[in-house]
């Protein structure tokens, strides 16, 4: 991957996904084409089951569409092999999960460290990234802690900075907000607009908050797997 | 932290359900345990079985004339004008450092008589003081003492007594066939009983001095049937005699040297028997405990989906979690191991040492022509030991093989949404 690559685009074709259930079949994601630009920070809002997950999940080559395109970096993502959709999740993906998701048996500094581990990325640029971005969000003298020894929003604040240390083009995160309380979130928010705005990192949201809402510069919404409205605001 | 993330989590995932770990690691503690002691036990009796044919009475190693086996006949003897000189076999075979004891024999096939009663036996012919020190069935007599050379006197095996209903200090008349074509019979006071536990030794051994049998049997007292050697291993026993060989070639013309290996191939069958068993314990113990990791590891895997998927998620490949469930598994098996070998090696030494004794439980055992007694010992095979601890590491990694390729096939969007 070149610089180049990592500043493209992400872009989805006529896509959709079909679900199974018994004898039922469920569009998850019906008919989406969309574009999202480098350095946007995205909203994707709607009720349960209108299908921003399973977009989030697209994009994030987590898997993979039944039908249409998704190019992540300049890659189609349906026809790459799992170890190359691996590597480039890894170089070009952060993800941010609602439930955190951080590993339990490693410390805040170490579950930071992870994707920059499988990256290859050396043991003082790694120190280098995650002092800096834990000093950031507010969580130096907690880097040996493991995650059951954190609150629910210094967890995800943990999860944010394994997101971006390993620098990727995009992070994608799914109701980052849904297990924080009101101030958690607006902090949270805070630390992801100053790292969409400093470092340009591409940010889109899975998400029915408000306050995420709000904060958005580009909000699409969906129902029943189609997008409803896109609509970019200025910010 | 490490270059690896891997060994890592693998090493630290043992630590969150300590209870399991310990429970999963006593089960192949235990199996470590179970084969080491085990074929420790099968070995210690089989060197007793080993010791007891070979010590009790025969020795390690024979030599005797070319024809001696297997008639024995009386007349197939070494020494004499135009054979070897015996003493001086007996000295050249004595300075070898393996060879403990050297003792000549005389045997003749006789009857003994004592009353209305009357058996036929096994005379025995021996130095009582070199026999002594070769074989260990005159050792602790049951009663009374030796004989002693030119008063014809003699020792009979319990049974032997019973049958002839005879007791120390009664007379016995042997009568027996001489080298001459003669019928030689003489009376003979009994001044001791052995007991070794071999009924077939005990009913047919009368054991009397070399020259009191060679004046019975008319044999002159230059000519003997065998030269027995004992050395310090039994499993030295063909080098030895192989080096014994190599010593009397050329002045020993038509005298063979023989191996207890050769004279009872049965044993040394029957040991590679339990060689090849030694395995089959390793494969039945491990082989159960595989299935127990395994269900186990498929467990503690099971309940971190979710982790595996994250790591999927985050960038990780299929073959980074496999390696991860692994090193968790060369981490359990490193600590199974620790514990078995901290289970196991206290008992060894003991048993080793002081074997607890069984004996009061079920006696003796006559097995393969031997007596074994019914104790705790146990010996040390360090070859086998770490043959016990490889299988313990493979099982472990065996038993994680399919849950780490599950692990590694976990759907991450599926997982995470909670499906």
């Amino acid at each position: 991957m070149t610089p180049d690559d990592m500043r493209r685009d992400v872009r989805t074709e006529n896509l959709w996904k079909i679900y199974q259930q018994a004898s039922e079949e469920v569009q998850a994601v019906r008919d989406v084409t969309l574009t999202i630009q480098p350095g946007e920070f995205t909203a994707l809002a709607g009720p349960s089951g209108s299908g921003k997950t399973t977009l989030l999940n697209l994009i994030g080559g987590l898997t993979r569409p039944t039908r249409g395109q998704v190019r992540v970096a300049d890659h189609e993502l349906s026809k790459l092999p799992n170890h190359v959709l691996a590597r480039l999740r890894l170089n070009q993906i952060g993800f941010v999960f609602q439930a955190y998701n951080l590993l339990p048996v490693l410390t805040a500094r170490e579950n930071a460290e992870f994707p920059m581990l499988l990256q290859g990325v050396s043991a003082e640029e790694r120190t280098r990234r995650v002092d800096e971005l834990f000093a950031r969000t507010g969580m130096e003298g907690l880097e040996d802690r493991r995650p059951g020894k954190l609150s629910g929003g210094q967890q995800q604040r943990v999860a944010v900075v394994r997101a971006v240390a390993s620098k990727p083009a995009l992070v994608l995160a799914d109701e980052p907000t849904a297990n924080l309380d009101s101030a958690s979130s607006d902090a949270l928010l805070d630390l992801m607009d100053e790292l969409n705005r400093d470092l340009g990192v591409t940010f889109v949201f899975a998400t029915h908050d408000e306050r995420v809402m709000e904060r958005s510069r580009r909000l699409i919404r969906m129902v029943d797997g189609r997008i409803d409205s896109d609509v970019i605001r200025v910010g | 932290m490490l270059q690896s993330p891997w060994s890592r989590i693998g090493m630290r995932n043992l630590g969150r359900n300590p209870k399991r770990t310990i429970l999963t690691a006593l089960g192949l503690a235990i199996g470590f345990f179970t084969s080491v002691v085990m074929v420790g036990w099968t070995q210690g009796l089989m060197n007793e079985m080993v010791d007891n044919a070979t010590g009790l009475v025969g020795g390690q190693i024979e030599i005797h004339d070319a024809e001696f086996r297997p008639e024995r006949s009386l007349y197939d003897t070494i020494g004499g004008r135009d054979g070897i000189d015996v003493d001086q076999v007996l000295a050249q075979v004595s300075d070898d450092d393996r060879i403990i004891a050297v003792a000549p024999r005389v045997y003749a096939g006789g009857l003994l008589s004592s009353g209305d009663s009357t058996v036929a036996g096994m005379l025995m012919g021996v130095d009582p003081e070199r026999e002594v020190a070769l074989s260990r069935f005159l050792d602790d007599l049951t009663a009374g003492r030796l004989p002693q050379p030119g008063r014809n006197e003699l020792v009979v095996g319990t049974e032997m007594a019973r049958q002839l209903e005879s007791d120390i200090g009664d007379e016995l008349v042997l009568v027996a066939s001489g080298a001459d074509g003669s019928m030689g019979n003489d009376l003979f006071t009994l001044v001791g009983t052995y007991r070794t536990g071999l009924v077939e030794i005990d009913s047919a051994f009368a054991v009397l001095p070399l020259e009191d049998l060679q004046a019975l049997v008319v044999l002159d007292e230059s000519r003997i049937h065998e030269i027995a050697v004992s050395t310090q291993d039994p499993w030295l026993a063909e080098e030895v005699a192989a080096a014994i060989a190599a010593t009397l070639e050329g002045e020993a013309l038509g005298t063979e040297v023989v191996p207890w290996s050769e004279l009872n191939p049965a044993i040394v069958e029957y040991t590679a028997l339990v060689d090849v068993f030694y395995y089959v314990i390793i494969v039945i113990v491990f082989g159960l405990a595989i299935f127990g990791v395994a269900n186990t590891m498929l467990m503690a895997t099971y309940e971190r989906r979710r982790e595996f998927a994250v790591m999927l998620a985050i960038g990780a490949t299929p073959g980074g979690v496999v390696k991860s469930v692994l090193y968790e598994a060369a981490a359990m098996g490193l600590f199974s191991l620790a514990l078995g070998v901290a289970i196991t090696w206290p008992v060894m030494v003991w048993w080793h040492n002081a074997p607890p004794d069984l004996t009061g439980l079920v006696g003796d055992i006559e097995m393969m022509g031997s007596v074994v007694s019914l104790t705790m010992q146990v010996e040390y095979d360090m070859g086998f030991t770490t043959m016990v601890a490889v299988a313990l590491m493979l099982t472990s990694l065996g038993s994680a093989l399919y849950p780490a390729f599950r692990a590694s096939r976990v759907p991450p969007a599926d997982t995470l949404s909670g499906l």
